[in-house]
Protein backbone atom coordinates (compact mmCIF):
# COMPACT_ATOMS: atom_id res chain seq x y z
CA UNK A 1 0.00 0.00 0.00
CA UNK A 2 2.75 2.44 1.26
CA UNK A 3 4.60 1.26 -2.01
CA UNK A 4 2.06 2.12 -3.80
CA UNK A 5 1.35 5.77 -2.82
CA UNK A 6 5.48 6.55 -3.44
CA UNK A 7 5.00 4.84 -7.01
CA UNK A 8 1.94 7.54 -7.79
CA UNK A 9 4.16 10.18 -6.26
CA UNK A 10 6.77 9.53 -8.38
CA UNK A 11 4.56 9.06 -11.42
CA UNK A 12 2.79 12.54 -10.71
CA UNK A 13 5.92 14.70 -10.37
CA UNK A 14 7.52 13.31 -13.39
CA UNK A 15 4.19 13.86 -15.15
CA UNK A 16 4.06 17.33 -13.21
CA UNK A 17 7.77 17.85 -14.87
CA UNK A 18 6.93 17.17 -18.33
CA UNK A 19 3.78 19.38 -18.53
CA UNK A 20 5.66 22.25 -16.55
CA UNK A 21 8.77 22.22 -19.40
CA UNK A 22 6.40 21.78 -21.90
CA UNK A 23 4.43 25.17 -20.82
CA UNK A 24 7.98 26.27 -21.15
CA UNK A 25 8.63 25.68 -24.70
CA UNK A 26 5.38 27.47 -25.37
CA UNK A 27 5.76 30.20 -28.09
CA UNK A 28 4.79 33.45 -26.74
CA UNK A 29 1.50 34.61 -27.86
CA UNK A 30 3.36 37.54 -30.35
CA UNK A 31 5.21 34.82 -32.17
CA UNK A 32 2.34 33.90 -34.06
CA UNK A 33 3.32 32.06 -37.11
CA UNK A 34 5.20 28.65 -37.47
CA UNK A 35 7.69 28.39 -40.08
CA UNK A 36 6.61 24.44 -40.96
CA UNK A 37 6.59 24.02 -44.99
CA UNK A 38 2.82 22.72 -44.54
CA UNK A 39 1.87 26.33 -42.53
CA UNK A 40 3.56 28.03 -45.37
CA UNK A 41 2.42 26.71 -48.21
CA UNK A 42 -1.56 26.72 -46.36
CA UNK A 43 -0.94 30.43 -45.38
CA UNK A 44 0.52 31.25 -49.00
CA UNK A 45 -1.95 29.55 -51.26
CA UNK A 46 -5.11 28.87 -48.98
CA UNK A 47 -7.56 31.42 -50.13
CA UNK A 48 -6.69 31.36 -53.62
CA UNK A 49 -7.01 27.28 -53.62
CA UNK A 50 -10.52 26.80 -51.44
CA UNK A 51 -11.79 31.05 -51.48
CA UNK A 52 -12.50 31.07 -47.75
CA UNK A 53 -10.82 33.49 -45.67
CA UNK A 54 -10.82 31.30 -42.40
CA UNK A 55 -8.39 29.29 -42.90
CA UNK A 56 -9.12 26.83 -40.30
CA UNK A 57 -12.26 26.07 -42.15
CA UNK A 58 -10.18 25.68 -45.25
CA UNK A 59 -8.33 23.00 -43.52
CA UNK A 60 -11.47 21.53 -42.25
CA UNK A 61 -13.53 21.15 -45.16
CA UNK A 62 -10.85 21.56 -48.37
CA UNK A 63 -7.28 19.92 -47.48
CA UNK A 64 -8.43 17.46 -44.74
CA UNK A 65 -12.19 17.14 -45.08
CA UNK A 66 -12.43 13.47 -45.35
CA UNK A 67 -11.15 13.37 -41.74
CA UNK A 68 -14.03 15.89 -40.99
CA UNK A 69 -16.03 13.12 -42.43
CA UNK A 70 -14.51 10.66 -39.89
CA UNK A 71 -15.23 13.14 -37.19
CA UNK A 72 -19.14 13.65 -37.88
CA UNK A 73 -19.30 9.48 -38.36
CA UNK A 74 -18.42 9.46 -34.46
CA UNK A 75 -20.62 11.96 -33.83
CA UNK A 76 -23.85 10.11 -35.47
CA UNK A 77 -22.57 6.55 -34.26
CA UNK A 78 -22.31 8.43 -30.84
CA UNK A 79 -25.92 9.67 -30.98
CA UNK A 80 -27.28 6.77 -32.34
CA UNK A 81 -25.95 4.45 -29.20
CA UNK A 82 -27.17 7.26 -26.83
CA UNK A 83 -31.10 7.34 -28.59
CA UNK A 84 -30.87 3.09 -28.95
CA UNK A 85 -29.93 3.43 -25.15
CA UNK A 86 -32.86 5.64 -24.22
CA UNK A 87 -35.27 4.40 -26.77
CA UNK A 88 -37.42 2.73 -24.47
CA UNK A 89 -37.53 5.44 -21.42
CA UNK A 90 -41.15 7.21 -21.87
CA UNK A 91 -41.97 10.99 -21.72
CA UNK A 92 -42.51 11.87 -18.17
CA UNK A 93 -45.62 14.13 -18.17
CA UNK A 94 -44.39 16.39 -14.77
CA UNK A 95 -41.76 18.08 -16.70
CA UNK A 96 -43.94 21.49 -16.41
CA UNK A 97 -40.39 23.96 -16.41
CA UNK A 98 -39.50 27.31 -14.86
CA UNK A 99 -41.30 30.05 -13.46
CA UNK A 100 -42.84 32.88 -15.68
CA UNK A 101 -39.66 35.23 -15.27
CA UNK A 102 -37.51 32.53 -16.77
CA UNK A 103 -39.88 31.88 -19.59
CA UNK A 104 -39.91 35.69 -20.49
CA UNK A 105 -36.26 36.15 -20.43
CA UNK A 106 -35.63 32.81 -22.53
CA UNK A 107 -38.66 34.58 -24.98
CA UNK A 108 -36.05 37.77 -25.23
CA UNK A 109 -32.46 36.07 -25.56
CA UNK A 110 -33.42 32.98 -27.17
CA UNK A 111 -34.00 34.58 -31.22
CA UNK A 112 -30.66 36.40 -30.50
CA UNK A 113 -29.06 32.51 -29.16
CA UNK A 114 -30.71 31.20 -32.84
CA UNK A 115 -29.19 33.93 -34.53
CA UNK A 116 -25.86 33.83 -33.59
CA UNK A 117 -25.45 30.35 -33.52
CA UNK A 118 -26.89 30.52 -37.63
CA UNK A 119 -24.12 33.09 -38.18
CA UNK A 120 -21.62 31.48 -37.20
CA UNK A 121 -22.38 28.18 -38.87
CA UNK A 122 -23.24 30.12 -42.17
CA UNK A 123 -19.70 32.52 -41.85
CA UNK A 124 -17.73 29.35 -40.95
CA UNK A 125 -15.63 30.24 -43.93
CA UNK A 126 -15.01 33.88 -43.46
CA UNK A 127 -15.18 34.48 -39.82
CA UNK A 128 -14.11 32.23 -37.09
CA UNK A 129 -16.49 29.65 -36.33
CA UNK A 130 -18.05 26.63 -38.35
CA UNK A 131 -20.63 24.03 -38.64
CA UNK A 132 -19.26 22.30 -35.13
CA UNK A 133 -19.16 25.72 -33.01
CA UNK A 134 -23.05 26.80 -34.38
CA UNK A 135 -24.44 23.52 -34.03
CA UNK A 136 -23.26 23.13 -30.30
CA UNK A 137 -25.06 26.79 -30.15
CA UNK A 138 -28.28 25.50 -31.76
CA UNK A 139 -28.35 22.68 -29.90
CA UNK A 140 -27.97 24.28 -26.45
CA UNK A 141 -30.63 26.33 -27.20
CA UNK A 142 -32.92 23.43 -27.44
CA UNK A 143 -31.17 22.63 -24.34
CA UNK A 144 -32.89 25.68 -22.44
CA UNK A 145 -36.21 25.43 -24.13
CA UNK A 146 -36.54 22.20 -22.32
CA UNK A 147 -35.59 23.37 -19.24
CA UNK A 148 -37.25 26.53 -19.05
CA UNK A 149 -40.45 25.69 -20.93
CA UNK A 150 -40.31 21.67 -19.64
CA UNK A 151 -39.70 18.95 -22.24
CA UNK A 152 -43.49 18.51 -23.31
CA UNK A 153 -43.10 22.49 -25.12
CA UNK A 154 -40.07 21.33 -26.39
CA UNK A 155 -40.73 17.95 -27.86
CA UNK A 156 -43.92 20.10 -28.96
CA UNK A 157 -41.63 22.38 -30.99
CA UNK A 158 -39.40 19.85 -32.23
CA UNK A 159 -40.32 16.31 -32.68
CA UNK A 160 -37.43 13.81 -31.87
CA UNK A 161 -38.39 12.20 -35.25
CA UNK A 162 -37.57 15.46 -36.94
CA UNK A 163 -34.71 15.81 -35.40
CA UNK A 164 -33.23 12.18 -36.60
CA UNK A 165 -34.86 13.07 -40.37
CA UNK A 166 -32.75 16.48 -39.91
CA UNK A 167 -29.61 14.45 -38.23
CA UNK A 168 -30.00 11.80 -41.41
CA UNK A 169 -30.84 14.56 -43.97
CA UNK A 170 -27.44 16.91 -43.00
CA UNK A 171 -25.53 13.59 -43.47
CA UNK A 172 -26.81 12.80 -46.80
CA UNK A 173 -25.74 16.44 -47.68
CA UNK A 174 -22.15 16.33 -47.02
CA UNK A 175 -22.06 12.58 -49.17
CA UNK A 176 -24.05 14.50 -51.65
CA UNK A 177 -21.21 17.15 -51.93
CA UNK A 178 -18.53 14.61 -51.50
CA UNK A 179 -19.85 12.37 -54.45
CA UNK A 180 -19.95 15.51 -56.72
CA UNK A 181 -16.24 15.89 -56.73
CA UNK A 182 -16.28 11.97 -58.04
CA UNK A 183 -18.58 12.73 -60.67
CA UNK A 184 -17.88 15.30 -61.82
CA UNK A 185 -13.95 13.68 -62.74
CA UNK A 186 -12.04 15.15 -59.81
CA UNK A 187 -11.25 13.15 -56.33
CA UNK A 188 -13.63 12.43 -53.38
CA UNK A 189 -14.97 15.49 -51.25
CA UNK A 190 -12.42 18.01 -54.04
CA UNK A 191 -13.71 21.47 -53.41
CA UNK A 192 -13.12 24.13 -56.54
CA UNK A 193 -12.12 21.36 -59.27
CA UNK A 194 -15.41 19.98 -58.77
CA UNK A 195 -16.73 23.30 -60.29
CA UNK A 196 -18.30 25.07 -56.64
CA UNK A 197 -19.01 28.70 -57.09
CA UNK A 198 -15.97 30.14 -55.60
CA UNK A 199 -17.24 33.82 -55.28
CA UNK A 200 -15.47 36.46 -53.96
CA UNK A 201 -12.92 35.69 -51.01
CA UNK A 202 -14.50 37.77 -47.93
CA UNK A 203 -18.15 37.51 -49.54
CA UNK A 204 -20.96 34.95 -48.00
CA UNK A 205 -21.21 33.23 -51.51
CA UNK A 206 -17.96 32.26 -51.70
CA UNK A 207 -15.49 29.15 -50.64
CA UNK A 208 -17.34 26.56 -53.01
CA UNK A 209 -18.55 23.51 -51.04
CA UNK A 210 -17.00 25.05 -47.72
CA UNK A 211 -20.62 26.58 -46.99
CA UNK A 212 -22.28 23.56 -47.84
CA UNK A 213 -20.17 21.40 -45.99
CA UNK A 214 -20.77 24.27 -42.61
CA UNK A 215 -24.73 23.91 -43.14
CA UNK A 216 -24.24 20.16 -43.30
CA UNK A 217 -22.29 19.51 -40.53
CA UNK A 218 -23.91 22.68 -38.11
CA UNK A 219 -27.28 20.59 -38.59
CA UNK A 220 -25.72 17.09 -38.34
CA UNK A 221 -24.62 18.49 -35.00
CA UNK A 222 -27.05 20.64 -33.49
CA UNK A 223 -29.66 17.80 -33.75
CA UNK A 224 -27.49 15.13 -32.89
CA UNK A 225 -26.48 16.87 -29.56
CA UNK A 226 -30.18 18.04 -29.34
CA UNK A 227 -31.50 14.17 -29.22
CA UNK A 228 -28.96 12.68 -27.21
CA UNK A 229 -29.89 16.03 -24.43
CA UNK A 230 -33.67 14.65 -24.68
CA UNK A 231 -32.91 11.39 -25.10
CA UNK A 232 -30.67 11.58 -21.53
CA UNK A 233 -33.90 13.60 -20.23
CA UNK A 234 -36.69 11.42 -20.81
CA UNK A 235 -37.59 9.49 -17.35
CA UNK A 236 -37.30 5.91 -16.76
CA UNK A 237 -39.90 3.66 -16.43
CA UNK A 238 -41.17 3.73 -13.14
CA UNK B 1 5.36 41.98 -22.38
CA UNK B 2 2.00 42.54 -20.43
CA UNK B 3 0.09 39.55 -22.99
CA UNK B 4 2.93 37.59 -21.37
CA UNK B 5 2.24 38.07 -17.69
CA UNK B 6 -1.38 37.52 -18.53
CA UNK B 7 -1.10 34.02 -20.12
CA UNK B 8 1.06 33.18 -16.83
CA UNK B 9 -1.73 34.49 -14.65
CA UNK B 10 -4.24 32.46 -16.68
CA UNK B 11 -1.82 29.01 -17.05
CA UNK B 12 -1.59 29.61 -13.04
CA UNK B 13 -5.37 29.44 -13.04
CA UNK B 14 -6.01 26.98 -15.15
CA UNK B 15 -3.93 24.45 -12.91
CA UNK B 16 -5.64 26.07 -9.81
CA UNK B 17 -9.09 25.28 -11.37
CA UNK B 18 -8.27 21.58 -12.47
CA UNK B 19 -7.58 20.82 -9.01
CA UNK B 20 -10.15 22.63 -7.25
CA UNK B 21 -12.42 20.38 -9.44
CA UNK B 22 -10.86 17.08 -8.39
CA UNK B 23 -10.83 18.11 -4.44
CA UNK B 24 -14.04 18.66 -4.21
CA UNK B 25 -16.38 15.95 -2.38
CA UNK B 26 -19.75 17.64 -4.28
CA UNK B 27 -19.88 16.54 -7.60
CA UNK B 28 -22.05 19.19 -8.47
CA UNK B 29 -19.20 21.84 -7.22
CA UNK B 30 -16.81 20.02 -9.64
CA UNK B 31 -19.07 20.51 -12.55
CA UNK B 32 -18.55 24.08 -11.55
CA UNK B 33 -14.97 24.21 -11.50
CA UNK B 34 -14.80 22.38 -14.56
CA UNK B 35 -16.88 24.71 -16.26
CA UNK B 36 -14.44 27.49 -15.29
CA UNK B 37 -11.35 25.57 -16.05
CA UNK B 38 -13.24 25.77 -19.63
CA UNK B 39 -13.88 28.98 -19.63
CA UNK B 40 -10.23 30.16 -18.92
CA UNK B 41 -9.29 27.88 -21.40
CA UNK B 42 -11.17 29.59 -24.07
CA UNK B 43 -9.57 33.05 -23.23
CA UNK B 44 -6.04 31.54 -23.47
CA UNK B 45 -6.85 30.16 -26.88
CA UNK B 46 -7.90 33.50 -27.85
CA UNK B 47 -4.75 35.00 -26.93
CA UNK B 48 -2.56 32.11 -28.49
CA UNK B 49 -4.76 33.39 -31.89
CA UNK B 50 -6.41 30.15 -31.98
CA UNK B 51 -10.25 31.79 -31.85
CA UNK B 52 -12.27 28.67 -33.87
CA UNK B 53 -10.48 26.41 -31.18
CA UNK B 54 -11.40 28.92 -28.42
CA UNK B 55 -15.14 29.09 -29.50
CA UNK B 56 -15.82 24.86 -29.56
CA UNK B 57 -14.02 24.85 -25.90
CA UNK B 58 -16.78 27.55 -24.77
CA UNK B 59 -19.74 26.48 -26.16
CA UNK B 60 -19.04 22.66 -25.57
CA UNK B 61 -16.97 22.89 -22.27
CA UNK B 62 -18.92 25.45 -20.62
CA UNK B 63 -22.68 24.62 -22.44
CA UNK B 64 -23.05 21.13 -23.75
CA UNK B 65 -20.98 19.14 -21.19
CA UNK B 66 -22.35 21.00 -18.24
CA UNK B 67 -25.87 20.64 -18.98
CA UNK B 68 -25.52 16.87 -19.51
CA UNK B 69 -23.14 16.79 -16.50
CA UNK B 70 -25.94 17.98 -14.21
CA UNK B 71 -28.59 15.55 -16.03
CA UNK B 72 -26.40 12.94 -15.36
CA UNK B 73 -26.01 14.00 -11.53
CA UNK B 74 -29.75 14.91 -10.92
CA UNK B 75 -30.83 11.33 -12.60
CA UNK B 76 -27.91 9.20 -10.24
CA UNK B 77 -29.13 11.47 -7.22
CA UNK B 78 -32.83 10.32 -7.43
CA UNK B 79 -32.22 6.58 -7.89
CA UNK B 80 -29.74 6.85 -4.58
CA UNK B 81 -32.36 8.73 -2.78
CA UNK B 82 -34.52 6.33 -3.77
CA UNK B 83 -32.72 3.06 -2.46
Amino acid sequence: MRLRKIAAAILILVLTLALVGAIAELPSPDERVSQSALTQRIIGKGVVETGATNLVAAVLFDYRAFDTLGEATVIFAAVAGVVLMFYHAPLHPSAIGLSILAKRSLDVIGPFVFVAGMYIVVYGHISPGGGFQGGVILATLTILISIVYGLQEERRLLDPRFKTALESSAALLFMTVAFVGVFSGEYFLSNLGAGFFRGHPGSVLSGGAIPLLNVAIGLKVGAGLALVFYSMVKKEPE
Amino acid sequence: MLENTIVSILLVFLVVAAATAISFRNVLNSVLALSVFSITLAVLFVLYQAPDAAMAEAVVGAGLVMALFLVTISKTRAEEEAD
